[in-house]
């Protein structure tokens, strides 16, 4: 999974699979290809607010009169 | 504060000189901070003292106060004060012990006239107005969960110590860019606007805090300044502006796409709460799970249903046919003669042959009368041919 998709982003595939899948209307092999793409998007996003230290960059000035 | 103490001769109480100065500098620093309105006169500054002087004096009676002011708290205002300019000072009454002059403690100075600014301020107000600058509309959604958020800060502010603190309280799963800039005097709005440019051309920064504490109107200033304003209009992400106090409007505030009281306020509003958001991902993955099985329940007992009709079609088959073929023999049944028999009628034969008239026969012959239960072998009496 990429590191530049937002947890947002991520977040909002997770929720629309999970709508999809209590749908009830797919397909059984689907679902249970829908549902393990489910459980990466819970785990990517659940990896992301575990144990995350929050960082802090200072930007220096490009006109050091500013 | 050291005590104040008295000598006694016989029943007499008795201050030194520096003691009832002491005395009366004690009370006077439990009086509250005065707004005072005076002229500057006798401006004394050196970069070598740590206070600067100088006189306020009242135009109409030519009463007179001496003011004090730390150097720095001086040089930060950067008012470029001239003689017999009128000015409103903030401050506490002192007593200068060695001399017993009362004076003030001044803890910031304003230039008035700020009349003129608030004209200026009023018209550029209404004419970013009217272009639409401030309106609801063009207000954009703040992100639910930003990968970086940018800050703009003055130098050493405590609004930003504020609001790295919330922020890592709530949501430490982020990036904070901080960019320190010259937020008051002069070129301060250049340097905001310079540092907003570079917080927003990172790609990572989803939205901007402007985070500036109280201060004087005329601190505030740059933050009403006309490119800042339509700086903060055009920027390329969502900007929240936590400029001032409560009471405070620099214009600034009123592009922003969000405004926040504090920078504790700005904190919440620009990063979730890690806890709600986790909860929030539980509660997802239990919906993910029960709608995968509840799925998965439907197709196994269609399943079984279906197994059901395929283990039952052979005897169904059977059993359709069972009932043809009983139906068959209900209908030969009624067609037997042993069935006619049953309801009373006699089959009569003579030497074999089915006699089916009665001149056939003479009397004395024998006939053989079939019963539905048993024979009779009986004498024809008399016949009564038609």
């Amino acid at each position: 999974m990429s590191e530049q998709r937002s947890f947002e982003d991520l977040q909002r595939e997770l929720d629309e699979i999970v709508t999809r899948l209590e749908r009830g209307d797919v397909p059984v092999d689907d679902a249970i290809a829908l549902f393990k793409r489910g459980e990466e998007l819970y785990k990517e996003c659940v990896a992301r607010l575990q144990g995350a230290e929050l960082q802090i960059e200072e930007l220096v000035p490009r006109d050091p009169a500013t | 504060m050291r005590k104040v103490e008295h000598i006694v001769y016989g029943d007499r109480k008795v201050f030194t000189v520096s003691a009832f100065n002491r005395g009366i500098g004690m009370h006077l620093g439990r009086l509250p901070p005065v707004w005072v309105e005076g002229e500057v006169t006798e401006l004394r500054r050196n970069d070598a003292w740590a206070n600067v002087f100088l006189t306020l004096k009242d135009p109409k009676t030519g009463a007179c106060l001496s003011v004090t002011i730390a150097r720095r708290t001086f040089d930060r205002l950067a008012l470029e004060l001239v003689e017999g300019e009128t000015v409103h000072v903030a401050g506490r009454a002192e007593i200068y012990e060695l001399k017993g002059e009362l004076g003030l403690r001044a803890s910031t100075i304003e230039r008035l006239g700020l009349g003129d600014h608030l004209v200026a301020l009023e018209r550029l107000k209404r004419s970013l107005a009217a272009e639409g600058l401030f309106a609801p509309e063009r207000k954009r959604r703040l992100p639910r969960v930003p990968r970086a958020v940018g800050i703009l800060t003055g130098v050493d502010a405590a609004a930003r110590g504020d609001l790295v603190a919330t922020i890592r309280a709530r949501f430490p799963a982020t990036t904070l860019v901080v960019r320190e800039a010259r937020v008051q005097g002069k070129g301060a709005a250049r340097a905001i606007v310079a540092a907003l440019a570079e917080l927003t051309a990172r790609e990572d920064v989803d939205v901007v805090v402007l985070a500036r504490g109280g201060g004087s109107f005329e601190d505030l200033l740059p933050f009403s300044d006309e490119t800042v304003v339509r700086a903060v209009a055009s920027s390329r992400v969502p900007v929240v502006s936590a400029v001032g106090h409560e009471q405070d409007t620099p214009l600034c505030d009123l592009a922003a796409d969000a405004r926040a009281a504090t920078p504790t306020a700005a904190g919440a509003l620009v990063v979730p709460d890690l806890r709600e958001l986790e909860l929030a991902l539980d509660a997802t993955r239990r919906r993910l799970d029960l709608a995968l099985r509840s799925q998965v329940e439907r197709a196994r007992s269609r399943l079984a249903r279906q197994g059901e009709r395929l283990r039952a079609a052979p005897r169904l088959i059977l059993e359709r046919r069972r009932a043809a073929l009983d139906r068959s023999g209900a209908r030969l049944q009624t067609l037997s003669p042993l069935a006619t028999l049953g309801r009373g009628y006699a089959i009569v034969r003579a030497g074999g042959d089915v006699l089916r008239a009665a001149g056939d026969t003479r009397p004395g012959d024998l006939i053989d009368v079939q019963l539905a239960a048993g024979s009779l072998d009986a004498t024809v009496r008399e016949v009564h041919a038609k």
